[in-house]
This record gives C-alpha cells, sequence and structure tokens, in this order.
C-alpha cells in the first residue's frame, strides 16, 4: 500500500512538473515577445499547477521551488514593463483579475515585490495588503508555501532601519508587524495540518509536519535579521507577540519547535534580558511539551555565552540569572509532576553546567543545584531507569570536568547523596569516571580526610552492595574496574609520611571491606604504597627517631600494618601474590635494618610456599624469588641465616622436575658467596650444591638414557660448567682447574657418546662457553693467568 | 633500518598508575616495527595498550604477571641479529652481569634484554650486548632506589645497532646512546 | 471626424452628422453584424442636434414626397427578432415634398430628450437608440438612414448601501458567513469582503475563486473582486415591461468530494459619472 502511494505520487508530481514546464515555456514566449497578457495567462496556468493536493510537502516543495525560479523570471520581467512606462498600480490589478486564488495571489506577491522596488507606494502599506490577501489560502500546506514565498520574496524589501524602503516614521514597526503576522499566520496553518485527514495517519503528518517547520521558523530568522529589532523592540513587541502565538496555537510540535527556534535565532544577550518573560511562557505551555529540552538548550546557549568572554559575566549577575533558572526549573517540574526521572536530572544537569560556566567561583550554587536534584529524587530509591541514570552521571560529571578536579567536586555536600541514587552498576560508572577523571588530570589526593571522602563515593567499586550482593558482572569488565581502583590507589599520597600513613591506614580500611573477589586487586598497591612510605622514612634518616615512639610514623608501624594486612588475607590472596609481597617486605625489613620483621615475612613466605603453592611452575617461580631475595639479605644473624637457606636449598632439592632441582639447586650456592660481604663467602658450601646440582644432572641424565631420547640434561651439564667457572672467577678456592676441566671432558664424552641425542641448543651454548673461555685466556692479566691451566 | 623498542617491568598497577604522559605522547603507532617486553606489563590492559603501538609484540613472563602463558625465555632474529628475552627473576645474582652474560651464552644471542632490577643498564662485551630497559613506569623496586622511568629504542641497521635510551628525569626526558657494532666473530660458530 | 457614412444608396448619400461631434464622447458599439464601431455617448436629457446632408448622384435629381428624422428608442427580444418595440419615438418633418438637385443640409434638433434606459447588448435582449432618417419616395422606394448613439445615463451615489451578509453552509459540518462591504457597486468597483470557499458566477461571467481551504472558526477572509474587466452594466428593474437586467453574487462552496452547495444574493449595479 504504501509503495503504491509513493508510487502515484511519483506520478503525480511528473505531471505537475510536466504541466509547469510546458506553461512556463509559452510564458517565456510571451516574455521574449513582451506579451503581458500571455504573459499573465501562462504564468497563472503554470502556478494553477501548485493547487494540487496529491502532493506529500516534501514532492509539493519540489514542485514549489520550480515554479519559484520561473517566478524571479516573471519578477523581472514585470520590472522591465515598468521601465517601458506600464503602470505598476495597473500591474497590481491586473494580476487580481486571474480567477483562481492561488496563482492569483502568487502573482500579487510577485507583483508585490516590484510594486515595493519602485517606491510607488510605501514598502508598509504593500506588505500589509499582501500579507492580509494571502489569507485566501487556507489550505494548510498551499498556504505554507505562499507565505514563504512571501517571507522569500519580502526579506530584502522591508522598512527596515538604515534600508532603502526605510520610511518616514517608525517604519521598522511595520517591518515587524509584517513578519509577525505572516509568522502568525503560518504557525496557524502548520498547526491546523495536524488536525487534518484521519486520525490513524496521524504518525505520517506527524513526520510532514517536522518537514515543514522550518518555513515557519524562518520567519524567525527574518525577525532576527530586521536592524531595527534592538533589545527594547524586542522585549516589548517581538518576543510578546512571538510567544503569545506559541502560546495561544496550543499545539505540541509547534511550541516545543518554536520555543527552540527563538533561543537559536535570537542572540543571547536578549534571551538574558529577557529570561522572565521566557521563562514565565514555560509554564503556560502544553503539558506535553518536552520542556526540559527546550530549557536545557536555553541553559546550554548561555552556558557557551558565558563562556564565550568574561566580559558578559557581570550581565548573568545584573540580571541573577541563576536564580530566575533555578525557580523556573523548580516550577516546571512542579507544573509536570509527572515528569520522568530523566527529564527532572536533564534540567537539573543543564542547571549546573550553567551555574559551573556562570560562576566557577560559587561552589555553593553548584551545591544548591544538587540538592535541589536530590531533594526531587528523594524517595525515589534507586534510579534504574536508564536515561535518568545517565543523565544522573552526566549531572555528577559536569563538577569534574569544569574543574578536572575531583577535591572541588568532593566539596559539594549534595554530591555524594545525588551518587546514592545511581542504581549499582551506574553508581560503579560513576566512580571509574571519577577515578578517571583523577588519572587524566593527575589530581593527587593528599588528606586522609579527603581519601575517606572519595572513598565514600566510589565505594561501590570496593565492596558488594547490601542490596545485591551477588551481582553477576563480566570477569573482564569486573578486572578493569578493580584496576582502575588500583591505579587511584598510586594517586593518594602525601610528602608528610604521618599524613601518607593516615591515608594508608584509610585505604586499607576500605579495601579490607571488599571481599575475596577484590582484595587481589586492591591489597597489593596499597602494599607498595606502604612500602614506598617506607622508603621514604629510610630517605629521611628514620634512625634519629627512636622506634619506640608510637606517635610518629615509623617504617616498623608500617609493617605492623602490612603484616596483619598479609594475615588477615591469608587464603585470599593467591599463595604466588602473597609471597610475593612477603618476599617484597622482607627485603624493605632489610634495608631498614629490622632483622626480626624480616624474618618475620620470611617465614611467611616459607609457609606459603610449604602448604599453598603446588603448582610446579609456581613452585619453581617462588623458589627463584625466595633465593634471589634470599641472596640480598644482609641483616640475618648467622643463626637466621642458617635456617633460611638451608630451607631454601632443601625446597630446591624437592622441586618435582629434575631440571628445575638442578637449576634451583645451583641457584643456591649463591647463597654463600656474596660478592660485597666478606663474612658471605663459604667456598666449601658453595661447592657442596654445585656438586648436589651435578649430582641431580647426572640423575636426570640417567633418566633421559631409560627414556631413551630424552635430551636436555647435557644442557644442564653445561650450566653448571658455567656456575664452576663464574665461581672459578670470583677466586672460590674450592672450584678448581682440575674439576673444570673434568667437567669439560664429562660433557664433550655425553655429546660424543651413541646413545646422546642431537641437542643444538647445547652444542651452540657449548659452543658460546668454550669461546668465552678463550676470551678469557686470551684476555691477559689475572684473568688470562687464571684461564691459562684450562685446555679447551 | 627497523626500529626495536624494548620496555619492561611497568607494574601497572600494582606500583605505578600509568606510563608516563610524556612517554605516552612518544610512543605513537605505525613509527616501530617491534615492541620486546621482558615482563611484569602486569595486566591485560597494557598488553593491548603496547598491542596498539605495534602489533608485533614479544613479551616474557614476569612474577607479577597476570597471563602466565609468557614463555621464560624467547629468542627472535632481527635483520642480523639475534635477540634474547627473559625477565631476570630466574637469574641469581639478580641484576648480576656474569649471570646475565651466561644466559647470554646458553640462548646464544647477540642482544640479550632482562627486567627485574628497574635499572637501566646497557652492557658491552665481547659476547654482546646486555641491555635493561628499566621499567618504563619508574614502578617502585626493592632492588633499586629512585627509579626514573626508562626505556630503550633499538635502531638495528645492518651490522650495527645504536640503543637509545630515554629517561625521565625531574619531568625530563633525557635521551643517551649507545652504540654498538656485531663483528663476523660473534657470529656463532653453527 | 464625426462623418458617418450610411448605407450607400444608387440616388443619393445621407450623411448624418451631430452639432458636438466633434467633442462629444465615442465610445465602442458593436452593431448586428457584429462589427465593432465607435458612436457618440449620450444621457438622458439632453439636446440631440446634428445636420443631415442630402447630396444626390451626379446629374441626378431627387423627386420626394417629404423627408424627415426619427429619434427611436427600441427594444428587440432576440426570440422576435427583427421586430422592434418602439418605447421613444420623436420626429422632425425636414422638407415638404419637392425636388433636390443639388447638395441640400437640413439641421435637426431634439430638445432634453427622455431617454430613460440605457443602451444595453445582453444575451436575450438589446435596447437601442437610433437616428433614423427617411426620404419618402413613393414607388421609387423610400431612402432610410440610420445613425446609432448610445445612451448611459450615470447615477447618483446611492444613500443606503447596506453591506451584504450571507451564509453559506453544509449542515452541521461548516458554516461561512459572507459578508460583503455593499450592496450597490459602481460599473468600476472592486467587491471587497470577506468570506470563503465560493465562486461567483454570472451567466456570462468568469468564476473568481475566492478561497482555497478551509479557514477555522473566527477566521477572516478578504475577498477583492474587480469588477472592471467584466464590462457590466447597470442593473435595470422592468425596462417598459419588457425586461430587466439584474446582478447576482453566487457563492459557491465545493466540498472535498466535489459537491457544490451555492447561495445566491443580488447587488445593484450603477453608473457612477467618470471623472475622466
Amino acid at each position: 500500500m504504501m509503495l503504491d502511494g509513493t508510487e502515484d505520487e511519483e506520478k503525480f508530481l511528473a505531471a505537475g512538473i510536466a504541466g509547469l514546464q510546458q506553461n512556463s515555456f509559452y510564458m517565456h514566449r510571451a516574455l521574449d515577445s513582451n506579451n503581458l497578457r500571455d504573459a499573465l495567462k501562462y504564468s497563472a496556468q503554470m502556478l494553477s499547477e501548485l493547487r494540487t493536493s496529491k502532493l506529500s510537502p516534501h514532492k509539493y516543495y519540489e514542485l514549489y521551488m520550480r515554479a519559484f525560479d520561473q517566478l524571479r523570471k516573471l519578477e523581472m520581467f514585470f520590472e522591465e514593463e515598468t521601465r517601458r512606462g506600464c503602470s505598476i498600480i495597473d500591474l497590481y490589478e491586473l494580476v487580481q483579475h486571474a480567477g483562481n486564488i492561488l496563482p492569483r495571489l502568487y502573482l500579487l506577491c510577485t507583483v508585490g515585490s516590484v510594486y515595493i522596488k519602485s517606491k510607488e507606494a510605501p514598502a508598509k502599506d504593500v506588505l500589509k495588503d499582501l500579507v492580509e490577501m494571502c489569507r485566501g489560502i487556507q489550505n494548510p500546506v498551499r498556504g505554507l508555501f505562499l507565505r514563504s514565498y512571501l517571507s522569500q520574496v519580502s526579506k530584502d524589501k522591508l522598512p527596515d532601519i538604515g534600508s532603502e524602503y526605510e520610511g518616514d516614521a517608525d517604519t521598522v514597526s511595520d517591518a515587524v508587524e509584517f513578519v509577525l503576522q505572516n509568522f502568525t499566520e503560518m504557525n496557524k496553518l502548520w498547526v491546523r495540518m495536524q488536525h487534518q485527514g484521519p486520525s490513524r495517519e496521524k504518525e505520517k503528518r506527524e513526520k510532514e509536519r517536522s518537514e515543514l517547520r522550518d518555513l515557519v521558523g524562518k520567519n524567525l530568522h527574518v525577525l532576527s535579521q530586521i536592524e531595527g529589532v534592538d533589545l527594547d523592540m524586542y522585549k516589548d513587541v517581538v518576543l510578546p507577540r512571538v510567544l503569545e502565538q506559541i502560546v495561544n496555537c496550543k499545539d505540541e510540535i509547534a511550541q516545543f519547535y518554536l520555543m527552540d527556534c527563538i533561543i537559536q535565532v535570537f542572540p543571547d544577550e536578549y534571551h538574558l534580558q529577557t529570561l522572565d518573560v521566557l521563562l514565565g511562557a514555560y509554564p503556560q505551555l502544553q503539558p506535553t511539551v518536552d520542556i526540559k529540552t527546550v530549557l536545557s538548550q536555553l541553559m546550554e546557549r548561555l552556558s557557551n555565552y558565558a563562556a564565550s568572554s568574561a566580559e558578559v559575566l557581570p550581565e548573568f549577575l545584573q540580571v541573577e540569572a541563576f536564580s530566575k533558572l533555578s525557580n523556573a526549573i523548580g516550577k516546571v517540574i512542579e507544573a509536570h509532576p509527572d515528569m520522568a526521572t530523566a527529564g527532572v536530572v536533564t534540567l537539573y544537569s543543564s542547571l549546573l553546567t550553567f551555574t559551573l560556566h556562570v560562576h566557577p567561583d560559587r561552589l555553593d550554587y553548584a551545591d544548591q543545584v544538587l540538592g535541589a536534584c536530590v531533594k526531587n529524587l528523594s524517595g525515589k530509591g534507586k534510579i534504574e531507569d536508564k536515561k535518568a541514570t545517565k543523565q544522573i552521571v552526566a549531572l555528577l560529571s559536569a563538577p569534574l570536568e569544569k574543574y578536572n578536579d575531583i577535591m572541588t567536586a568532593l566539596k559539594l555536600s549534595n554530591y555524594p547523596r545525588v551518587m546514592e541514587f545511581l542504581d549499582i552498576p551506574t553508581n560503579k560508572v560513576m566512580a571509574t569516571v571519577i577515578i578517571q577523571s583523577i588519572m587524566k588530570n593527575g589530581t593527587r589526593i593528599s588528606t586522609s580526610d579527603k581519601v575517606e571522602a572519595l572513598f565514600e563515593l566510589i565505594k561501590g567499586l570496593i565492596k558488594d552492595s547490601d542490596v545485591s550482593p551477588n551481582d553477576e558482572l563480566d570477569e573482564d569488565d569486573f578486572a578493569e574496574e578493580q584496576n582502575s581502583v588500583a591505579r587511584l590507589i598510586q594517586m593518594l599520597y602525601n610528602e608528610d609520611p604521618e599524613e601518607t600513613f593516615k591515608i594508608i591506614d584509610t585505604v586499607r580500611k576500605h579495601i579490607l571491606t571488599g571481599g575475596p573477589k577484590r582484595l587481589p586487586f586492591t591489597v597489593p598497591p596499597l602494599m607498595f604504597s606502604s612500602l614506598k612510605l617506607v622508603r621514604q622514612l629510610q630517605g629521611q634518616g628514620q634512625e634519629e627517631n627512636p622506634f619506640g615512639d608510637d606517635s610518629s610514623t615509623s617504617p616498623k608501624k608500617i609493617f605492623q600494618l602490612l603484616n596483619q594486612t598479609i594475615e588477615t588475607l591469608s587464603g585470599v590472596l593467591t599463595p604466588e601474590l602473597a609471597l610475593q609481597l612477603c618476599l617484597q617486605c622482607a627485603e624493605a625489613a632489610n634495608d631498614c635494618e629490622l632483622e626480626p620483621v624480616a624474618y618475620e615475612f620470611f617465614t611467611q613466605a616459607y609457609i606459603l610456599y610449604e602448604e599453598e603453592i603446588s603448582d610446579s611452575r609456581a613452585q619453581v617461580t617462588a623458589i627463584h624469588l625466595i633465593i634471589g631475595t634470599l641472596q640480598r639479605m644482609h641483616v640475618f644473624g648467622v643463626e637466621n641465616r642458617d635456617t633460611l637457606t638451608h630451607k631454601a636449598t632443601g625446597y630446591s632439592a624437592k622441586l618435582l622436575k629434575k631440571p628445575d632441582q638442578c637449576r634451583a639447586v645451583y641457584a643456591c650456592s649463591h647463597l654463600f658467596w656474596v660478592d660485597d660481604h666478606d663474612n658471605m663467602k663459604d667456598g666449601e658450601r658453595v661447592l657442596l650444591c654445585l656438586k648436589r646440582a651435578l649430582r641431580i644432572a647426572n640423575a636426570a641424565q640417567q633418566m633421559a638414557n631409560a627414556a631413551r631420547g630424552s635430551t636436555g640434561s647435557v644442557m644442564l651439564f653445561i650450566e653448571i660448567l658455567n656456575k664452576y667457572l663464574y665461581f672459578f672467577e670470583k677466586g672460590n678456592p674450592q672450584v678448581t682447574v682440575a674439576a673444570i676441566q673434568g667437567l669439560i671432558e664429562l660433557i664433550m664424552n655425553e655429546m660424543q657418546s651413541d646413545t646422546a641425542t642431537p641437542d643444538p641448543s647445547a652444542d651452540a651454548f657449548l659452543a658460546t662457553t668454550m669461546r668465552y673461555i678463550q676470551f678469557q685466556k686470551q684476555k691477559g692479566g689475572t684473568v688470562g693467568e687464571k684461564y691459562e691451566p684450562i685446555k679447551v | 633500518m627497523v626500529l626495536v623498542l624494548a620496555l619492561g617491568d611497568l607494574h601497572v598497577p600494582h606500583r605505578a598508575p600509568d606510563l608516563p604522559a610524556k612517554f605516552k605522547s612518544m610512543l605513537v603507532p605505525g613509527k616501530i616495527q617491534h615492541i620486546i617486553c621482558p615482563g611484569n606489563l602486569c595486566i591485560k590492559e597494557v598488553h593491548d595498550y603496547l598491542k596498539t603501538l605495534c602489533p608485533d609484540l614479544h613479551i616474557t613472563r614476569g612474577e607479577y604477571d597476570e597471563e602466565t602463558k609468557y614463555p621464560e625465555t624467547k629468542t627472535l632474529t632481527i635483520g642480523q641479529f639475534k635477540l634474547g628475552l627473559c625477565h631476570g627473576h630466574q637469574v641469581i645474582p639478580w641484576g648480576d652481569l656474569d649471570s646475565l652474560a651466561m644466559l647470554q651464552r646458553q640462548l646464544d644471542v647477540d642482544i640479550l634484554v632482562t627486567g627485574h632490577t628497574h635499572q637501566f643498564t646497557a652492557y658491552k662485551h665481547e659476547g654482546g650486548v646486555v641491555i635493561n630497559p628499566g621499567s618504563a613506569t619508574g614502578a617502585y623496586s626493592s632492588i633499586t632506589y629512585d627509579v626514573n622511568p626508562s626505556f630503550v629504542l633499538m635502531d638495528i641497521d645492518g651490522l650495527r645497532v645504536v640503543v637509545y635510551v630515554y629517561e625521565l628525569i625531574d619531568g625530563e626526558v633525557k635521551v643517551d646512546k649507545i652504540d654498538f657494532k656485531k663483528t663476523s666473530s660473534n657470529q656463532s660458530a653453527h | 471626424m464625426n462623418y458617418l457614412l450610411g448605407a450607400f444608396k444608387p440616388a443619393c448619400n445621407v450623411l448624418i452628422s451631430f452639432t458636438d461631434g466633434k467633442n462629444r464622447k465615442q465610445v465602442p458599439f458593436k452593431k448586428e453584424n457584429g462589427q465593432s464601431v465607435t458612436v457618440p455617448l449620450f444621457h438622458s436629457q439632453e439636446n440631440i442636434a446634428g445636420k443631415i446632408t442630402i447630396e444626390p448622384m451626379q446629374g441626378k435629381k431627387i423627386d420626394h414626397n417629404g423627408i424627415k428624422v426619427e429619434l427611436l428608442g427600441q427594444i428587440e427580444m432576440y426570440f422576435d427578432r427583427g421586430n422592434f418595440y418602439d418605447f421613444t419615438s420623436l420626429v422632425r418633418e425636414l422638407d415638404v415634398p419637392g425636388e433636390i438637385y443639388e447638395r441640400k443640409t437640413y439641421p435637426f434638433e431634439f430638445s432634453t430628450v427622455e431617454m430613460p434606459y440605457e443602451t444595453y447588448n445582453g444575451v436575450n435582449v438589446r435596447l437601442r437608440y437610433v437616428l433614423k432618417v427617411t426620404i419618402n419616395r413613393g414607388y421609387a422606394g423610400s431612402i432610410v438612414e440610420y445613425q446609432d448613439f448610445v445612451v448611459r445615463n450615470y447615477s447618483p451615489l446611492p444613500q443606503i448601501n447596506n453591506s451584504i451578509k450571507m451564509e453559506v453552509g453544509i449542515e452541521d459540518c461548516l458554516h461561512i458567513e459572507f459578508e460583503y462591504n455593499k450592496s450597490k457597486y459602481h460599473l468600476k468597483d472592486v467587491i471587497i469582503g470577506s468570506g470563503t470557499n465560493t465562486h461567483v458566477e454570472t451567466e456570462t461571467l468568469a468564476k473568481f475563486e475566492l478561497m482555497d481551504g478551509a479557514p477555522v472558526r473566527g477566521e477572516s477572509i478578504p475577498i477583492r473582486l474587480f469588477l472592471s474587466p467584466y464590462e457590466l452594466t447597470p442593473t435595470h428593474h422592468n425596462i417598459n415591461n419588457k425586461f430587466s437586467v439584474k446582478y447576482f453574487l453566487n457563492l459557491v462552496l465545493v466540498d472535498e468530494e466535489d459537491r457544490r452547495y451555492f447561495k445566491q444574493q443580488e447587488i445593484t449595479m450603477y453608473r457612477l459619472e467618470e471623472t475622466s
């Protein structure tokens, strides 16, 4: 059906265009031969095509534009006629003899335009006659286009100030009167479109109407272009008259469009000075009009105006724009008790943006807006309407965007209260926005009070809500959200260690409420923040402060806190992570010369290793970390150290896979030989480790042989050879040339044995090792001397 | 001419919020042919970010990486150079050059890139170069005090590699340059 | 020049001329044969005077039984074509029976002639004024010559000229009230009014569309109809019991289904003395 309709319409349009072209052809012939009578006859016939009722506005426009072009030529002809001596007054009567009204009025407007130009009559009289006569077309579409034509041909001939058509006295008001009248009539026609035709086509009609709205709005644009419409005239005549028409037409579409149109076409300065009048109109509009959008747009315009130049700000103050807008919003909301929450928040959001631009120094205003919003939302509980929550996010984001500083938002007492209304997912979104703002601007939050307030604000991310503890969240999303919290923790510190300590304590208090899913994300950054603080205290010569002084922050106190944190978290953090953190703490305690603390952390790490870490690969990593850390510890006394190294080598030898065992054990050799500490050079025990490693490599070799075809253990021998070389170079007396020589031979044999599977990487490693020995031999000096006896 | 970006030990978000903005503005997509990262990114977001800079991304596993599939070591060949990659927490003593040189022999590479210490180093010896690009975020380290954010850009051209070190010191980016030329004797035996 | 040549007769030429022919206003006039000529214009109560010149053909004489001139006001109904009813008939004897050898001129005058009716050329009837010269020749057959002239009478401005109000409507649907500024119009007048959706029609005049689309309640639509292009005559009531000329504004309301609703209202046309 629709398709047929469209096809038919195409046909009608084609027929209309054909008729129009044919008649315009004859019209042109008449114009060329200066035949006025025929010109009038054919132009009238041409215009008769516009009498059709069969086209949609869209298609009708096409036809109209073609006629419009022809009428321009006709107008030129009329001008020439008058130059040839034809009386314009006669011409003006002559065109009115046309029998059909629509062509007659198009011709009348065309001649009228020439009439005004001729200045044989005052422009205002001609305009008045034209705008009056056009009443003859009461069909909405045809009337709108006719009047649009009138508007088009007259807009450069208005008796405006400074115009050549300006009359003797106060003709601007005539110009304004003319445009206003045309506007009023056009709007009436436009509104009436709504009531024509069957009600089932309402939607289609509304669509068609909105296609025509700019024809009506154009009049307001023309008004705004009239030079003589100064603020006084706008205030006294234009705005009241336009508003009167808008209010009286009682049409939703028209009211919405035209209110917006006013805001868009007239200068911001005028809006500011007529705020009372403009705002006064809003409560009078139809209840279905989307006032919030219009009002928001007004506020947006004014916000931008305020932002455009600091010079205009006093104007805003002078007219008390904020309180007026604030009142207006209150009234609008009051008048529309069923307004959707989204609408209410949109209004406050716009007002907030406005006040942030206009009164950036008045935080109390911003807080007032939020407060009013809270008042209106109260009793609604958590808001779940997506549109509404989106608006709340916009509302809450506005201060962040304006000040680029969360600190300012934290000063707004109503800020968290508004945030309370957000449902859980959106609350999280907002919290994320806040964090992003902090990250983007690199805002450092440097007092525990503010941290407290901030965490109160973002608590949606920090802990499960009481309402629905089991909200299922996508794992990736959850990780992303918690990582943002982790990032945030990096931004919370102060130059003053005391304050940082308070901050850490506050953060700790909050994140510990997060439950097992969050802690793995949030605890590590907290731990590292604490360790950074420890480092900071170290740098400040903490030694001067007696450790017993409880009132000041000491590394010891921090470690206590850390210890508690890790302890309370047992079973929550992944054991690998817990172990890593313990080792970090141990090393930090080492640096602070706190042996018992370091020992305590180490012991904990061992417990974790023994009891929790079962994955073989995780064990390997853990062992490396344990050995690597322990190797760096200097704080331990002999006894403690022995205990710890003994255990470490024990763990190493118990790893699941032989190669891992072997490598861990030879790594342990470094526990007994620390370069800068002479008391930690035990060549014998180094050798014991290496020999033990060799035994394991041997065992691996035998297993490999048994398994036939397994490779890899030669690699272990070469690795151990390199360790021998290492300690040989370091001057460990226990590592002898003979031992090295023996090892080289062993490797060579292994590689040449029949059972050996070719292993290119072992070949390469051996080659680079041999080359290294060569290098060292050639180096000369002590090193060269040392290597001299080794034969390769 | 091939540009290889080496950076590691970002420790985001455990120890640092993000890469320094100054670095981010320098690192634009499309300029770099390879990225090698010794590890400790630690989260997927960072991985994804690096991927946007250059799709050819090589990573070995640091102990804090949430991704456990990264290998412990990796070797790759770029032009005439063989590169080795390893986080370094496995090489004890940590940051010990002799021990790293041993790993380099084991991997049989011209350039060995490791991390873990958060201390930028570039060490030239008979067997090649050992590079530690430091921590790109200047993350806290138990090993190194006062870590400055740093990364390394290697310009590999024929037998020559120029190593540029970018270090952020007091808000200013400082660039250093180390030249390394491979001789035929550096070629591996086979 | 004010010479109008009558029918050419072999015996003589008869020329009728008016005394003030040079200054008198000439108006177009359509003759029976459809030919358009210009003829002098008179008003009622005017003197109609002039000269009649009779000029025999070279070397001929006219023997006659008397010569007279008549002023006739005639009505011809077209259903009875050729049969004239004379409502005015005045005669002046110009000569007694005798002979005319050479050109001879006779002055004549009809003083303050009552000519109450206007010349009218309608679809059904014709009213004309004519001067008729008869040279009575007995058996030889009389020589007759005619001279048409036009009479128009101006009316004073009507004392009472009420506006016209009328209503056209479709029951329970649409009522449109029309109001014309007056009921009596002069011939070059403009009908000004307001109303809707209508055509004015006369039997012989064109349609004039007043409105397009239906106005809303209380809406006032201007109507402006120039009468001059239609070349109307004044309204005449009961001309000598023979005919009347009446004008009506016929409003037609056409609805969407092309149904028509009519309403008629007589208007009075009068001739206003032209200022030019």
